[in-house]
């Protein structure tokens, strides 16, 4: 894996061209778990191929939740979080990129190259109690009724939608 | 660290346990303070008896209903719940069965602790709006009527952060990662949903009637205010400490869930994760977040679990990227 992430990162480096391409023709996404591919984005659509986890798709088009994906194993319609939009790849080199540009390469102290506070588990041990700040914050607590007000000035309107459950594969 | 607790009463009333307790001897097993942590295992079990059996929206008198009187997290209910907290502190905090008062205190100690770290963006119009969008939300939640405010603080760092009571912060890192407000209102939503099943409360009450426990064992630690205060501190490393994966299940879940009550397109939450998700794990940015949250393509995958068919027929969730909050820098 890690291999292969070396030689994507080099493909990639070498050939913005094709990057260019890609954002424009399709994104890039890796499958997150096992699913079907649908010929039309409908969960009764009759099955167009399957792809495994971890495999690398090509998204191309995305309508509502569904995302019409090209796998190994032909094209189709999934639900949109059965894919992980981006590659690991491409958002390392975007990552090194911007260290990069910020001066942070190598340093690996970005607090004190940057000037901006950091909240690392030791800042937040550290942390001594700021109660101008807390007052502060507190004066910005809205009542219901002024919810409500900002949620009529963009048009927000409640709908009946019972709490999520707890899937069946979800991991406890 | 300013002190929180008066130890007077405190040891007053502990210290009557004392002869009847198993655990005075094993506290001879060390003299160092630390004692109080080393006692955890001991008396973990009898803990999570006492805090498991309250539901997460346990009436207050529910107390009342719990049989046995012998353990030391037991004696720490024997207060009234009537001791004020308020602005005085966490003087006299019911541990094992906070009020509503009682928990939006101790969640203003951390709140103000975490705030120490990282103060306020300081621009009012955007602490307005992450206000406006956040009371929405909470509204649309089991626990509408606390006074729920929010905060983006300055640290590039992404992250978010809930304290009991509804204190909850966001980072500039992780607004700056925002392109709407129905992605707002879902990470805004995740931390209304730790307040609402009161996850991090959870964890405090057992670890201050864990050191309570252990505390008052000694009368020459339950002696020394500083010592007391250091064992029972609620500074914001809570803040650092992970959940269990459960939690950050379950606060996904219920986040999305407010999020599309409220009117909004119901995948702000999922969009963001996506974002996260593409984030280098090397990244420091990240690193917090990383540390004390399942990974987001695991949290995408759950939440994919969760959702299945239920989001199919929700239409017309708004997204409102028009007026979505710009930072000015």
């Amino acid at each position: 894996m890690r291999i292969n992430l070396k030689a994507m990162l080099f493909a990639a480096s070498l050939m913005p061209i094709l990057h260019a391409q890609m954002a424009i023709g399709g994104e890039a996404g890796t499958a997150l778990k096992n699913d079907t591919l649908r010929a039309e984005p409908f969960a009764d659509a009759k099955s167009s191929g399957s792809f495994t986890r971890g495999e690398n798709l090509d998204i191309l088009k995305k309508q509502g939740a569904w995302l019409q994906v090209k796998a190994k194993k032909g094209t189709g319609w999934v639900r949109l979080l059965s894919v992980k939009r981006g590659t690991t790849s491409s958002s390392s080199q975007t990552a090194g990129v911007l260290a990069a540009a910020s001066g942070r390469a190598g340093t690996g102290q970005v607090v004190s190259t940057t000037g901006v506070r950091g909240l690392s588990e030791e800042d937040l041990k550290a942390a001594k109690f700021n109660e101008a700040e807390v007052k502060t914050m507190e004066s910005y607590t809205l009542s219901a009724d002024q919810g409500r007000q900002f949620a009529n000035a963009g048009d927000l309107k409640t709908i009946a939608f019972s709490n999520l459950k707890a899937g069946k594969g979800d991991a406890k | 660290m300013r002190t929180f607790i008066k130890n007077d009463k405190l040891t007053s009333t502990h210290s009557k346990l004392l002869a009847s307790s198993l655990l005075a001897a094993l506290l001879g097993l060390s003299s160092m303070p630390g004692a109080a942590l080393d006692l955890k295992g001991v008396l973990k079990d009898a803990v999570e008896k006492q805090t498991n059996t309250q539901p997460a929206a346990a009436p207050a008198d529910s107390a009342a209903k719990q049989p046995e009187a012998s353990t030391p997290a037991a004696a720490a209910s024997s207060e009234p719940a009537a001791a004020p907290a308020g602005e005085a502190g966490l003087k006299e905090i019911n541990w094992k069965n906070p009020s509503k008062e009682e928990e939006i205190a101790v969640g203003r100690e951390i709140a103000g602790n975490l705030l120490g770290a990282a103060p306020l963006v300081k621009d009012a119009a955007l602490q307005k709006y992450v206000n406006s969008v956040g009371r929405w939300v909470a509204s649309q939640s089991e626990r509408a009527d606390l006074p729920w405010r929010f905060g983006v603080i300055e640290s590039e760092d992404i992250n978010a952060f809930a304290t009991p009571g509804g204190y909850i912060m966001i980072t500039k890192g992780l607004y700056r990662k925002l392109t709407n407000e129905a992605q707002l209102a879902g990470v805004l939503g995740h931390e209304i949903g730790h307040v609402v099943k009161k996850h991090q409360l959870k964890v405090l009450q057992k670890q201050q009637l864990l050191n309570i426990g252990a505390g008052f064992l000694s009368s020459k630690y339950a002696k020394d205010n500083k010592l007391i205060s250091k064992a029972i501190g609620t500074g914001a490393e809570i803040s650092a400490r992970s959940l269990d994966k459960s939690a950050e299940y379950e606060a996904d879940r219920l986040g999305l869930s407010y999020a599309t009550r409220s009117g909004y397109e119901p995948y702000g939450l999922t969009e963001v994760l996506q974002i996260i998700g593409q984030t280098n794990k090397s990244d420091s940015s990240v690193a917090l977040l990383f540390k004390t949250h399942p990974h987001p393509d695991e949290r995408l995958v759950a939440l994919g679990d969760a959702i299945g068919s239920r989001l199919d027929n929700i239409k017309g969730g708004k997204t409102l990227e028009n007026r979505f909050y710009q930072l000015k820098n």
